[in-house]
Formats: C-alpha cells, sequence, structure tokens
C-alpha cells in the first residue's frame, strides 16, 4: 500500500540570473512526519522553503500540496491551504507586540475557516499560543526587543497560529540555549505525534534533527546528495565530505 | 505602565465637555481655528493610515483634500446637491483616485513611491490652478454656504458641532479599524512584506486599500473644510500643506492615531503663531522635521511610552 | 507647420536641450550618488543648489568679491554645508533600510530651513539675476542659435561631470565610494571607513548641486523658489534607473531635450506639468526606471 506523499517536490529547479540555486530537486514528505532538511551553507534549502511558501517562482519543477499544484496559488494562498513557516533571518513584524505578531497568524486561520473572534477571544487565544512556546512573560514587549532565540520561537509561535497542517521550520533552534532546545525538542514531536501536523525542518543543530526526525533529506549545491533515516544519513560518506569537505573526511 | 481603563474614559469626557462648551467660551476666530484644526486632524489621521500604519510613503494627500473641497463647493453652488450628498461625493471620487493611484504604485517603494505620489501631488495642483472652466482657475473659487438638513450653516459657530462630529467619529471609527483585521495587515505589510505574504495577507490589495481610504480621509477633511470656509485657493494645495501634515504625523508619532490628533493640534498651533512670519513658518517646520527624526524619531507619543515604561520598569 | 520649420525647432530643441541638459545631468548624478551608497533619496538637493547660488549672488554683488574667489568659495561652502548636514543630523538617524522614511523627512527638513532662511534674509523677496561672465554674442551650429554663455554652459559641465567621473573611477577616495554604493559590509572588512566616505559623498553632491547652480544661475530668474528645478534632475534619475551614473547623464539630457521640444512644438504652459507627468508614467510603466535593471526581490 502507497501513501499519497503529504507534499511532493518534483523536479524543482530555482535559478537566480545565471546562477542555480537549486537544481533538478525532488522530495516526498509524508503526513504526520518531521522530514529534515539539511545541509551546508547556501545548499538551496530556504529556496525551497521559498518555493514552497509561493515566494520565489522556480524555473521549472512542480510543487504538489495534497496532490494539488501549488504552482497557481499566489504568495499570499499558501496560508489559506494551510501552509505556515518561519524565515531563516527573522522576518518579524519589528514594530507591533509579540501578541500582535500572533494575531496576524491568527488573522489567518480565521480568515481560512470563515470565523470571526471577539477582540477579547483574540487576545487569550494569542496568550494560550505564546503560553506554549514559553514566551507568555513577553507578550506586551514589541517584538524587536526581544533577543534572537526568542525572536525565532516567535515566528515559530506567529507560524503555529496558523493552524497549519504543515509548517516549515528555518533553522528554529539557532540562538536558543539547550533548556530551550529540548523544548523546542519535545514542542516539534507533540505536534507531529499528537496532533498530525507535518513538519519540514530546515536546522543546523543535529542533535534536535537526530532526535527528532522520522527522515532526512540533504542538499548541497542545491542538489539531492542523500535521503533516509537519521541513521542512514549520518552514516553516508558523501553526506560527510559535503559537511567536512574532502580532506576532513579522509583525515 | 498602561493608563487605566476608567482614567483614559474619564480624560475622554472632561475632553469632550471642554469641547462642546468652547464656543459659548470663546470668540468667532478662535472658533474658525478649532474648526480648522478639527479638519487637520482628519487629515492627519488619514495620512497615518498610508505613512504611519501601512509604511507606505504617499505625498499627494492635499490632491485628495483639494478633490473634496472643489467636489463639495461645485456640486453644492452650480448644481443644488445638498451639503451632506456633496461631501460623500467628494469622499468618493477622492477614494476612487486614490485607488486608481495605489493601483498602478503598489510595486514602488520608499523613494520611486515618494517620488511619484509627489509628482501626482504637483499634477493636481496644476489641474486646480488650470482647469478654469471647473475650478475658477488660478483666481481661486467661493464656497457657497452649507445647509444640513434644512439647517444653514452661516458662520463657524454654526460649522463647529458638525465639524466636531464628524472629527469624533472619525477618530472612532479609526480606532476599530486599527483594532481590526485590516488594521493589523496595514502593520504586517509596513513591518515585513514577506513575511505577511506567508500569513496570507494580500500585500498589494492592502496597499490599494490603504491609499484608498487615505485618500476617502482627505476627501472627507475637504468636504468638511467646505462647511465652514468661503473660499478656496489652488496656492494653498501644494506640497507645503502635504508637508504640514505630515509633519503633525510625524511630530505625534507615526502610526499612532493619538499622536496623529496630537501632532495635528501642535502644529495648527504653531501655525497660527506663525501667521504674522511665512518665512519663519518654513525653518520652523524644517527644523522640526530635523529634530524629532533625530531626537525622537517616535514622536511626543513615543517619547511618552518610553518615559511611561522607564518608570515603569524602574518601579519594579 | 512645414518640414523646414520643423527641422529648425528640432535642431534649436536638441541643441538647446542639451545646455540645460547638463544641469540636470548634475543634478541627477548629484542625487544618485547619494541613493547609490547611503540608499537615501536627497529631497533637499534642489534647495541646496537654490542656496549655493545665493551664496555666491551675495559674495559676488553684495561683497563684491571677484569671480576667481566666489567660485571655489561658493563650492566649498555647499561641499562643508551638505557634509556637515550628514554628519550631525543623518548619522544620528542611521542608515537601515528601516529609517529610510526618518531620512527621507529629514532631507525634507533641510530644504525647508534652506528655503525659509533664504527667503528670511531678505535677498530672495525679489527675483534676481546673476552675473555672467560669458557675453551675450551668439554663434549658430547648423541652424540652432546659442549663446556663448549656453556653449560655456555645457561645456564646463561636460568638463566637471568628466573630472568627477575620473575621480570617481581612478582614485583611492573615488574607489571607495563605490565600493561603499556596491556592499557597505564588504567595504568595511576591507577597511573603508563608512562614515566618513558617506560624508564626503554628502559633501560632493552639495558641490555638484553647486556647480549646477553656479552654472544656471546667469540664464534664470533667481528666487527662493528655483530649486524646485531639481524635479527635473529626480525626473532625470529616475529614467537613468537611479543607480546609475551614465544612466543619470543620459536621462539629463533627455529631460532637457525633451523639455526644450515640448516647450516649442506644444505649449510653454505643459512644461510646467510635464515632468511630473513624465515622472509618473516612467515609475508605472517601469518602476525600475528605463534603464535601471529588473525588481529585485527581497531576499529572506
Amino acid at each position: 500500500m502507497t501513501v499519497t506523499p503529504f507534499l511532493s517536490i518534483k523536479n524543482l529547479t530555482v535559478k537566480f540570473g545565471g546562477l542555480t540555486a537549486v537544481n533538478d530537486f525532488s522530495m516526498d514528505v509524508m503526513p504526520g512526519a518531521i522530514h529534515a532538511l539539511i545541509g551546508p551553507n547556501g545548499a538551496g534549502k530556504s529556496t525551497v522553503f521559498n518555493c514552497i511558501s509561493r515566494y520565489y517562482q522556480p524555473a521549472s519543477g512542480d510543487i504538489l500540496f495534497r496532490g494539488q499544484s501549488l504552482m497557481r496559488t499566489p504568495a499570499h494562498g499558501t496560508a489559506g491551504l494551510g501552509i505556515a513557516r518561519t524565515f531563516q533571518n527573522l522576518e518579524l513584524f519589528n514594530g507591533i507586540s509579540v501578541l500582535e505578531n500572533v494575531m496576524v497568524g491568527i488573522d489567518a486561520a480565521l480568515a481560512r475557516d470563515g470565523k470571526r473572534l471577539s477582540p477579547r477571544q483574540m487576545r487569550s487565544e494569542a496568550e494560550a499560543i505564546l503560553e506554549r512556546t514559553g514566551l507568555a512573560n513577553y507578550r506586551d514587549e514589541q517584538a524587536d526587543a526581544l533577543d534572537f532565540g526568542h525572536q525565532k520561537l516567535l515566528e515559530l509561535s506567529r507560524a503555529l497560529a496558523v493552524k497549519p497542517q504543515l509548517l516549515l521550520l528555518d533553522e528554529p533552534a539557532a540562538g536558543l540555549r539547550n533548556r530551550e532546545i529540548a523544548a523546542l525538542d519535545k514542542l516539534l514531536v507533540d505536534l507531529a505525534r499528537k496532533e498530525g501536523l507535518t513538519v519540514i525542518l530546515v536546522e543546523h543543530v543535529m542533535q534536535l534533527v537526530m532526535s527528532i526526525s522520522d527522515r532526512i533529506t540533504v542538499l548541497s549545491f542545491g542538489q539531492k546528495i542523500a535521503e533516509g533515516l537519521p541513521a542512514e544519513v549520518r552514516q553516508n560518506q558523501q553526506v560527510i565530505e559535503a559537511y567536512l569537505g574532502r580532506e576532513g573526511a579522509a583525515a | 505602565m498602561p493608563i487605566s481603563m476608567p482614567a483614559k474614559l474619564s480624560a475622554a469626557a472632561a475632553a469632550l465637555i471642554a469641547l462642546i462648551v468652547l464656543p459659548q467660551l470663546t470668540s468667532g476666530y478662535v472658533v474658525y481655528l478649532a474648526n480648522l484644526m478639527l479638519v487637520y486632524i482628519i487629515l492627519a489621521i488619514g495620512l497615518n493610515i498610508l505613512i504611519g500604519e501601512t509604511g507606505q510613503f504617499g505625498l499627494a494627500h492635499v490632491a485628495f483634500y483639494g478633490i473634496g473641497i472643489y467636489t463639495t463647493a461645485i456640486l453644492t453652488s452650480r448644481y443644488g446637491v445638498p451639503f451632506p450628498v456633496a461631501v460623500i461625493a467628494g469622499m468618493l471620487l477622492a477614494g476612487a483616485i486614490g485607488f486608481l493611484l495605489g493601483a498602478v504604485s503598489f510595486r514602488m517603494r520608499d523613494i520611486y513611491l515618494a517620488l511619484s505620489t509627489f509628482a501626482f501631488g504637483e499634477a493636481m495642483q496644476w489641474v486646480f490652478k488650470s482647469w478654469d472652466a471647473v475650478t475658477n482657475g488660478p483666481n481661486g473659487m467661493r464656497i457657497p454656504q452649507a445647509s444640513l438638513f434644512g439647517f444653514r450653516i452661516t458662520n463657524d459657530h454654526d460649522a463647529y458641532y458638525v465639524v466636531l462630529a464628524v472629527a469624533i467619529v472619525t477618530v472612532l471609527v479609526t480606532i476599530l479599524l486599527m483594532q481590526s483585521r485590516l488594521g493589523r495587515a496595514f502593520r504586517a505589510v509596513r513591518e515585513s512584506e514577506p513575511a505577511a505574504l506567508a500569513l496570507g495577507v494580500n500585500v498589494r490589495r492592502t496597499k490599494v486599500i490603504a491609499f484608498t481610504l487615505s485618500a476617502v480621509y482627505a476627501g472627507l477633511a475637504g468636504g468638511i473644510f467646505a462647511s465652514f470656509s468661503s473660499f478656496i485657493h489652488p496656492d494653498s494645495l501644494g506640497f507645503t500643506t502635504t508637508i504640514l501634515v505630515l509633519t503633525m504625523i510625524v511630530v505625534g508619532g507615526l502610526g499612532s492615531i493619538a499622536g496623529a490628533v496630537m501632532g495635528a493640534l501642535i502644529l495648527g498651533l504653531i501655525q497660527e503663531l506663525l501667521r504674522q512670519a511665512p518665512s519663519y513658518q518654513e525653518i520652523i517646520y524644517g527644523v522640526i522635521l530635523i529634530l524629532f527624526m533625530m531626537y525622537a524619531p517616535k514622536g511626543v507619543i513615543g517619547a511618552l511610552k518610553a518615559r511611561f515604561s522607564r518608570s515603569g520598569s524602574a518601579a519594579k | 507647420m512645414d518640414w523646414q520649420l520643423i527641422w529648425l525647432f528640432l535642431q534649436q530643441g536638441v541643441a538647446s536641450g542639451l545646455v540645460t541638459g547638463s544641469i540636470y545631468a548634475l543634478l541627477a548624478v548629484a542625487i544618485v550618488i547619494i541613493f547609490k551608497t547611503t540608499d537615501a533619496p536627497n529631497f533637499a538637493a534642489g534647495e541646496l543648489f537654490m542656496a549655493a547660488a545665493y551664496v555666491a549672488l551675495y559674495l559676488l554683488v553684495f561683497l563684491a568679491l571677484p569671480f576667481i574667489a566666489v567660485v571655489p568659495l561658493s563650492l566649498g561652502v555647499a561641499f562643508i554645508a551638505a557634509a556637515l548636514f550628514y554628519r550631525i543630523v543623518l548619522q544620528k538617524i542611521g542608515s537601515s533600510a528601516a529609517v529610510t522614511v526618518n531620512v527621507v523627512i529629514a532631507t525634507l527638513g533641510l530644504s525647508f530651513v534652506l528655503k525659509g532662511a533664504v527667503r528670511k534674509t531678505g535677498v530672495g523677496d525679489v527675483p534676481r539675476s546673476f552675473p555672467s561672465i560669458f557675453g551675450n554674442d551668439t554663434i549658430t551650429i547648423g541652424q540652432a542659435v546659442l549663446t556663448l554663455q549656453d556653449i560655456g554652459i555645457l561645456a564646463l559641465a561636460v568638463v566637471s561631470m568628466t573630472i568627477f567621473f575620473l575621480f570617481f573611477n581612478f582614485t583611492r577616495t573615488g574607489r571607495a565610494m563605490r565600493a561603499v554604493g556596491m556592499n557597505p559590509k564588504a567595504a568595511v572588512l576591507v577597511g573603508i571607513n563608512l562614515r566618513r566616505t558617506r560624508m564626503l559623498i554628502w559633501g560632493l553632491s552639495g558641490l555638484l548641486s553647486s556647480l549646477a547652480a553656479l552654472l544656471i544661475a546667469p540664464k534664470i530668474l533667481m528666487t527662493a523658489d528655483m530649486g524646485s528645478v531639481v524635479i527635473l534632475g529626480f525626473a532625470a534619475a529616475i529614467i537613468g534607473g537611479f543607480t546609475s551614473l551614465p544612466g543619470a547623464v543620459l536621462g539629463g539630457l533627455i529631460i532637457g531635450i525633451a523639455e526644450n521640444l515640448v516647450g516649442l512644438f506644444i505649449s510653454s504652459r505643459a512644461i510646467s506639468v510635464a515632468p511630473f507627468v513624465a515622472i509618473m508614467l516612467v515609475l508605472v510603466l517601469r518602476p525600475q526606471g528605463l534603464l535601471g535593471g529588473k525588481v529585485a526581490v527581497k531576499k529572506v
């Protein structure tokens, strides 16, 4: 029996001017999985995210979300389909409060479900999300007053507020302390296992990637060089070379 | 510490009573000034939606103000259209042209947007000056007395309560609007377009709405101005007036309704004090803009907030 | 209109257009170098131009200094004033993309201060004319008639732009300025002093504006509102794509010629609104300018 992939990237190629950032890349993500996308800096991971969220238009290839092509969806339409994301270099709404950042996410969920909330309900829902990500104490701060790790968590909170089915996380653990990484680990596992959320995770903190991923895809210079279970990828010679360089791998 | 709700309400009630009894206590000229400042408040709140909330640097605000004034004046004087209907027509026309301007400029950012809207404002002033058949050209135009449901507005006192009511309703509606989903979408577009898109905000449509709404406010301000003013001259609809309104929202604090109101009052007063010396007026606006950008880029409201939160955290 | 007249108008329009266009080109270069290197548009460029003309007028007419002293003094004053504005005001405001609006507002503030200041001195109350060093003799090129003054303006504008390009491309300071324009972070890494370079650029921009003012002042009536001519410099910069110096020069010449042709063929009343319509049309059709590259998608 085969399960239809939740998200299916087919032969994706992205070019910037003459430069090919992603080359003929394919990847299937199964429903409810935590699927890590790793690779050295500049490998094209964020570019793949930007294509899924329709911010970039690929030169060729297709992306199917629950069997439907995304290529005709406008960038502002992905949230309505149940896709939410975070950004590698932070794209918070800096000048407004932490709480209001989350409310913009809730607005997206409400618009999709055709619901309305009173201002009071809105506030308590936003507070509940911040409670879950550990930012409740900062709710009235302006977003740019938070430190980097907390800003990362705020991006995650804002994405969760969309009540997505597919969550794209771009280096969520960057800037977090060990204790916070452990909490993030537990939160992501809860989301996937208990709530059936599908997560694609771009991350450099290998301890987190290896502990929670169901499957790992490795990108290097825009090409897929390996894919498999965490244990398989860890042993893969090409992956070790890509990360450490040829000499490092030989040593 | 945020100011408590009962304190806010009692302050608002006190201010309202003061505003209501004002004309009984003062002369006609002060009432005229009060009317003018209320118009500035509507203008400033409208520009704040575009620049302060949405971060779109539109510099054509006065063009829409002019459209509101001329539309109201022409419809009431030449076609006998009832005053409220004429004001609404002015708002709609300003909104329609604002919509078009927004629709063609949504791709432009910062400087390009500032330049193209500046150019639009100048072109509109040229139209006001040159379209003799409609606007009476560079000689300016007499505005007839307005009448509201059979009640004739013959002086500033008559107009005051109408202007005040419109201004208060405008402020209240704007406060609600800015706390709504649309208001959050405005700020989302201002802070990060990529994130706004990822959260389902149609950035293009949101910008066009901001342009349209801002123009409607300016059109309303123009119509209200026509209720108590008897004359309009195209020279007063130039870039200097746009800068005056811009200075108001910068001084008050970009992105804050209270700031726009405060800025309109402060600049309205300064303008009045400098009436006799127009050259000082330019220098002083200029210096105010520069000093605020250097030392209080978030305006009076921002400075007050910073002060309150500092004393609040010191108390902890 | 018969063909001969059209041919005559064309020649005259192009010749006169090159003269005024060279002034717009100088202003456009002054605007573009600041935009390129600090990401901030200088909305005070026109008033710097205007104030520089009045400084020169004051030195020349009221203090009766000789030309040979007036030119370097006026250029120097404009250089120092613009550099100081950057040093004192803009450095305080900062130069990240987040504060572009603040910088725009500050330069608008400067433009109002300068305009008000000139009016306040009383010198700017009545239109004045600026003495010319060139005679009013005319020469004929083809069928176009130009005064010696026109030729002088064009020649000096071309010479000074050439010097500027040589400086920008072949000196250490010029290369530092270009590096800051391309990538400020990398420029800092190779040891360029960002603040000092940007301050110099503001100074240079002021100098170029004042040069344009010295050249064109004898040809026009001076008023405190003469800075509004800068809109044509902005139009030129927009046509050139706003970040390209050759584009700015080309844009200036195109605007100058177009303006003269509109005046000759359509009406002088249309001249006053034509630049605004042109700016809007260009920006609506090509938000990146006629010669600009593609609109960049913000990297996230």
